[in-house]
Order: structure tokens, then sequence, then C-alpha cells
């Protein structure tokens, strides 16, 4: 339980350069320990650099300093497919494919042989309840069908590493609660490691096992809250006074962060609101 | 600033000033044209036949000594221009009279778009003899070839703009009492201004098409017996210059309506950039 | 597109109707100049006699082969200089705005030249033809490549693709429903190109007829050939618009 697999050292990344007034400082030396089997949300303001941090760690960025390994395996700036999938924001699926097409074109890329992609591709829509949509093209599904599939298709490659880049964002709430509750039992089912970035308070605490606060640009590492609650987790665990307790508790330390980021947006500095 | 969350490694170190410019599309788009023009020169004076090619300097040469000084072909230039107003000026009235007509009601344009739709995909170059005969060889054939290339554009992109209006502007509209008159008035027409303009540009490009080709065709009088004499007599500067005002006289044009494409569209709405690809 | 209803169709028949009446009434009243507009019964006996002969159907084949082979260079060219420009932002931003800036300037201007450089045979057609179609093919390949979201390349790299794998299985797809429609668009300004370079200045082909027919005032017979080529021209539209829906709803 408590070997780490994600081990990020001193990252820092500026977007432009140093000397420049346009420079943007998203991250200052932060470093954290993810282990296996654990979900860990990244939560904090727009613009903090929780994003950067995880398409650092899936490899999709490149940090200005700093390490990050996965399993040991140092990465710098190269995606690792065998060990980590993405699940982004937005529907990335692709249009021109059905969604079992898109299940089989994920698996391919990922090297996995031809006679396991259908099983494979099954095995995660069915995890979603969405294996009787297989055949239909994305834009026939509806926005919260879209996103389930595209959770599945970053489930279907099966590695040990899911990296969520607010993948509900564009949900609504109930729909929101619902996959989220699919989430938490995949977690218990599969001891996958998950990462998960996110705006939502409810959402982070009840998914997290741990919710990595945030601070305003440049990014750094506020406090890191821990939420005891066995997964699966039900419903009814958001009634319960502790999940208020750890929700409030979020809350306070944001807010501040929160304040700091709009001011800036409202009373420009030189270096421009955003990302 | 999402740009720079995309892609955060492409981002250069410490560009200074100079380089920065450098990397200006503008002039490196001008430093392009200038690139061929030089290249074009440079062909056209060490290996260039000189009876098919003129390098650029002794083009500009032959504007002044062979065209500037023909009142004949000045004057030809002349109803060039005012044949392509004259034209202009026909497929925008017929276009968006007709236009805000067909799209006006839901059963009209159904009826009548597929109508317009078939008249547009005749190649109507196949007419331009026919056109020739009755309208004859003056400007009148000119005119009427330009308006009937001009005019379609104009009809379709009008309609489209005003089928494309958002249904919940509509309701908006209707929940603060407007009459249809009023909807179409302060809703339909403002949302149908950008595709307007779509059409009176493209609408330009095809009138100059027209025109053009008319021109061409009649090789008897006009800018086309010009450019046949020039042809058949292997020299090819006074052809080149010739080409080149009615390009600057089609340029001009056509900034011309996209001058007023900015000017006078409410709401600062452009079509997004590189949306180039052509539909229709 | 709306479904087509019954009243709307029927707008559409009468329209055509009214059309085909008018032709006959101004024809049998003689109102108009049979040099103007021939009676359609004379048209469609120009154009019985015209199908039999021999020179009809050489001078199709000219055209055809001449607009096949402007079609072939336009798509070889249009295609490759596109996205070969799309690899860069920087040369998209630079030469995107100089190819569609050309495109707004009528091609024809330049038709002497063609004809200067490459002669009064089908070769300043083909070399007219393909530099017309050139632009609309050249635009919209970098439209489908450039505009090419990144979020799927981005998912895609997250998924371990390789070079020609994101190729093959996300910038092609994606590009593609973008990319047929500017062959579309220039084939049938090829189409019309070519007829037109006919039209103008040549020796052969279906424009060199019609020019032919109208400098000898054999009005059927210009009218049999002008029928020809808008019956042509609607069969080829609906064609390539049946493709093109069938391609998309695959």
């Amino acid at each position: 339980m408590s070997d780490t697999v994600i081990s990020i050292r001193n990252i820092t990344q500026r977007y432009g350069a140093a000397d420049q007034t346009d420079a943007v400082l998203a991250l200052d030396d932060v470093s954290l320990d993810i282990r296996q089997g654990e979900f860990v949300c990244l939560l904090g303001p727009s613009g903090c650099g929780k994003s950067t941090l995880l398409n650092i760690v899936g490899g999709l960025f490149k940090p200005t300093s700093g390490t990050c390994t996965v399993n040991g395996r140092l990465v710098d700036g190269e995606p690792h497919p065998d060990k980590v999938a993405f699940v982004f924001q937005e529907s990335t699926l692709f249009p021109w494919y059905t969604v079992i097409e898109n299940f089989r074109i994920a698996l391919k890329f990922q090297g996995i042989a031809q006679a396991e992609w259908d099983d494979r591709a099954m095995r995660a829509l069915k995890a979603v309840g969405m294996a009787s949509f297989a055949r239909h093209y994305p834009e026939q599904l509806s926005v919260g069908m879209r996103q389930r599939v595209n959770m599945a298709r970053g489930i279907c490659v099966e590695t040990d590493i899911l990296l969520m880049d607010e993948p509900f964002a564009a949900l609504d709430e109930q729909t929101r609660m619902v996959l989220g509750e699919d989430l938490s039992q995949l977690l218990a089912a599969t001891g996958k490691t998950i990462v998960f970035v996110t705006h939502s308070l409810a959402e982070a605490v009840f998914l997290s096992d741990r919710i990595v606060v945030m601070t305003a640009r440049p990014g750094r590492i506020k406090t890191i809250i821990n939420v005891n609650e066995p997964h699966p987790r039900s419903p009814d665990f958001m009634l319960e006074p502790r999940f208020s307790e750890w929700r409030n508790e979020c809350y306070a330390l944001l807010r501040d962060e929160i304040r700091a980021t709009m001011a800036a947006q409202r009373d420009p500095q030189p270096q421009s609101a955003g990302a | 600033m999402s740009d720079l969350a995309v892609s955060p490694n492409k981002i250069p170190a410490a560009p200074s000033a100079f380089a920065k410019a450098l990397r200006n599309p503008l002039w490196l788009r001008v430093a392009l044209l200038a690139g061929v023009a030089a290249l074009l020169e440079i062909y056209g004076r060490l290996y260039a036949d000189p009876a098919f090619m003129s390098p650029p300097s002794l083009i500009v040469n032959a504007f002044f000594t062979k065209i500037a000084p023909q009142p004949q072909i000045l004057l030809a230039l002349w109803y060039c221009v005012a044949q392509i107003a004259a034209a202009y000026a026909l497929s925008v009235m017929f276009g968006v009279v007709i236009g805000l007509a067909i799209g006006a009601s839901g059963f009209s344009r159904s009826a009548f778009f597929p109508i317009i739709l078939l008249l547009y995909a005749i190649p109507q170059v196949s007419l331009l003899p026919l056109v020739v005969l009755m309208f004859g060889l003056g400007p009148v054939a000119k005119i009427a070839f330009g308006f009937s290339h001009g005019v379609f554009p104009i009809i379709m992109n009008v309609v489209a703009g005003m089928r494309d209006v958002k249904e919940l502007h509509l309701r908006a509209a209707r929940s603060m009492g407007a009459s249809r008159m009023e909807t179409i008035r302060h809703v339909i027409l403002p949302h149908a201004v950008p595709s307007l303009f779509t059409g009176l540009r493209l609408g330009m490009t095809l009138t100059l098409l027209g025109v053009i080709l008319a021109e061409l065709y009649v090789s008897t009088g006009g800018i086309g017996y010009f450019t046949r004499v020039f042809a058949e007599s292997y020299d090819p500067a006074p052809l080149f210059a010739l080409t080149g005002c009615l390009a600057i006289i089609a340029v001009l044009f056509n900034e011309l309506v996209r001058l007023a494409q900015n000017k006078l569209t409410p709401g600062k709405r452009r079509p997004p950039t590189l949306k180039n690809s052509v539909k229709e | 597109m709306e479904r087509p209803s019954l009243a709307t169709r029927s707008v559409q028949i009468a329209f055509l109707a009214v059309v085909a009446g008018a032709w006959f009434f101004a024809t049998e009243t003689a109102s108009v100049s049979a040099l103007f507009l021939p009676k359609p019964a004379s048209v469609y006996a120009a154009l019985q006699r015209l199908v039999q002969t021999a020179s009809f159907w050489s001078a199709v084949l000219v055209t055809l082969t001449t607009i096949l082979k402007a079609f072939a260079i336009a798509i070889v060219a249009g295609v490759l200089v596109g996205y070969a420009v799309t690899r860069s932002k920087l040369a998209t931003q630079v030469i995107e705005p100089v190819i569609s800036g050309l495109f707004t300037v009528p091609i024809t201007l330049f038709f002497p030249m063609f004809i200067l450089f490459f002669g009064i045979g089908t070769g300043s057609k083909v070399a007219y033809g393909a530099t017309y179609a050139f632009f609309p093919i050249a635009l919209n390949t970098i439209a489908a490549f450039a505009t090419m979201e990144e979020r799927y390349l981005r998912a895609a790299r997250s998924m371990g693709a390789s070079q020609l794998e994101t190729f093959r299985h996300v910038l092609l797809p994606g590009a593609l429903p973008v990319l047929i429609t500017g062959m579309r668009i220039g084939f049938f300004i090829c189409f019309a190109s070519v007829l037109g370079g006919e039209t103008i200045s040549s020796v052969a082909g279906i424009g060199r007829n019609i020019a032919h027919a109208a400098e000898l005032m054999e009005s059927a017979r210009m009218y049999a050939w002008i029928v020809f080529v808008i019956a042509t021209s609607v069969t080829l539209n609906l064609l390539v618009y049946a493709f093109e829906n069938h391609i998309r709803s695959r």
C-alpha cells in the first residue's frame, strides 16, 4: 500500500523566458509522492498549474526543471502509454470513429494485440454501462454518455495509473455524481492509482484519499488533506457530517487563493491571466 | 495564454525585438512576394526567352512606355472598371432583394432555394457565346455576364444567413413581444450581416470573373483585343503590364468590399481566421 | 435543407413548367428572334444530329482528357503544397493569406499568358484549369490540417500513437471531409475553367464548338451543345453529391 508509484521532485514550470515581462511561473518547486492504489485530487483556483502538473506526469509537457518518475522510470516529456492512461476534460473521442473503433484505435496505439481489442473494449464499456452503444458515433451520444465512454477508453488500456484532467467539468451535477460513483467503484475493484484534477470541492472530497490543495499562481502545494474513507463510497457519504467538515476545510483553504486569482484578473498584472 | 499552455516547449527563449519582427507574418509575406519577384527578375534577365517572358522591371517600364501613353488602352481599362462597377451594383441590388424574398419564410426558402442552387450549378461559361450573341460586343454583354456570375453567391449567402439565425434569439425576441416584422428587422437581418458580406465578397470575385471572361472572349475590342495583339506579336512585357493593371483593379475592388465589411459588420463579428476553406 | 413538402415541390415544378412554357410560347409566336432562341424542336433535332457525328465525340474526348489532366495536376500540387504549409504554424500564417488573396483575383486575367506559354492547343487549358483548381484544393487542405484540434493530437500522443499512426488515424480522417469538399469544388472549377479556356481561345473541345456555332450563328447547334454541357454538369453534380453523402454517412 505504501509503495510510491509517482514521485514528483521540485517541479518548476515556466512559460516564456525568465527575463521577459510576459513570462509566467505556473508551477514553483512542487514535490509530491503518490502511492499505489491511491486516489489523489489536485484542487486549486483557475490557472494554478494543476493541469500542467498532470500533463508533466503524463509526459505531455516537459518541465522547466525538476524531475518526475513513474514506477522508478524518469518521465521527461515523453508519454508512456503502457503505464499511464489519460482522460481529458473535453471529450477526446475521435468523431470520425464509432465508440468501438475509438477503443480499438486506443488499444492499437498502445500496441495491444488485435485479438484482445474487442474483449477489452467491451469489458470497459460494460463497466460504465455503455456496452449497447458500441456502434454509435460519438455525436449520436449525449455529453454525459460521451464522457462516460471517454472515461471507459482510459480504462480499457488497463494501465495501473489513470490521469484525469477535469473529466466531469462539462457535465451537469447529477451526471457528475453518477460518474463519480462509477469511478469510486472502479478504484475499489481494480486498485488503480488515479490522479484527478478538479475545480469542484464536493467532487474532490467524494473521490479522494488525499486532496492536494494548491495556491494561486505560481502553483505551490498549500496543504494536503487526508480523506480517510474506504472505497467504494456510496452517495450517502455526502450526507455525513464529516463530508461537510472536509469540504469546509477545503473551502477555507481555497478561499484566499481564489480571491488572489480574482484580484489578479480585476487589476491585471504584467503577467496575463488564463490557462 | 491557452496556446502557451498547450505547447510550452515550443516557446523560444528570450527572442530579441529583431527576431520578433522577423517572425511577423506580414513582413514574411512581403518578403516572400519580393523574393518571388526577384527570382522572376533574375530568371527573366538571364535565362528566359524574351518572346515569352519579361523580368518585372521591363514590365513596369512597358506600363509607362506602351500602356499609359495609349489613350485607347486606358479607355478600355476605364470601360472595364465601369462594367465591373455596374455589374456588381446590379448583383448586389438583385442579390439582396431576391435573397431577402426567398429567405423571408421557411416556405419560400424550401420552394425557391433549390432552384437557385440548380441555376448556380450551371457552368455559366457555356452561355458566354450566347450572351455575346444576344447583347452584342459592347459593354452590355460584359455587364450582363458579370451580373449573372455575381448575383447567385449573394442570394445564397443572404438566404443562408437568415436561415441560420439562432432559435434562442428568436425565442428571446418573442418573449419580449416582438412582432414578425420587428423580429426580421432586429434579429434576423443583423444576424445575416456577416453571411451577407461573405456573399458580397464572393459576389465581387465572381463578378470580376464574369466581366473578365467576357472581355477576353470579345477579341475585336476592349481589353481582349489588346491582349490578343500583344500575345500574337510575341511582345510579353506590355501584355504582362496590362494583365498587372487588371489584377490591381481586381485587388482594389476586392479590398473595397473587405473594407466595407470591416466597417459595417455590427458587433465586430468576424468570420474566424483560417476559415478560408472554400465551401460553395 | 428542409424536407421538400408537396407544396414546395409543386412550386419548383411550376417554375420549370413556366420556363419551358415561356420558351415554347416565345418561339411559336416568334416574339424572340430564332437567332437568340431557337424552337425546342429544332434544338432537339440539332442535338440528335450532333451526337451522331464523330466530331462531337472527339470534342467531348478532348475536353474530358483536358479536365482530367488538369484536375490530377491540381490535386497532387494542391494537397502537397497545402499539407507542407501546415507543417509549420508560421508558414501557415505567412502563406495561407497569400493563396487565399490570389484566389480572389480571377485567374482568367492571366489566361493570355497561358496561351503565350503553352500555345493555343490543349496544353494551355490543362495549365489554366490546373492553376484554377489548385487554389480551392490547396486552401481546403490547409484549412483541413491546420484546424485539426490540438486535443485530438494530444490524446493520440498520450495513447502512444506513432507519427504514422497519428497521421493515418487522426489527422487524415479528421481532415477528410474538408479535403473532399476542396476536391469537389476544385473539380467543378476545373470543369468550368477548361470550358472557358476553350471558349475564349482554342482549336478543339466543347468550348471551342460552342463558340464556333455562335460565330456561324447556328443557334440550334449552339443550344444543343449548351444543353449537353448543362445536362452533363447537373448529372455530375448529383453524382458527386451522392458520393459525398455516401462517404459522410458511412
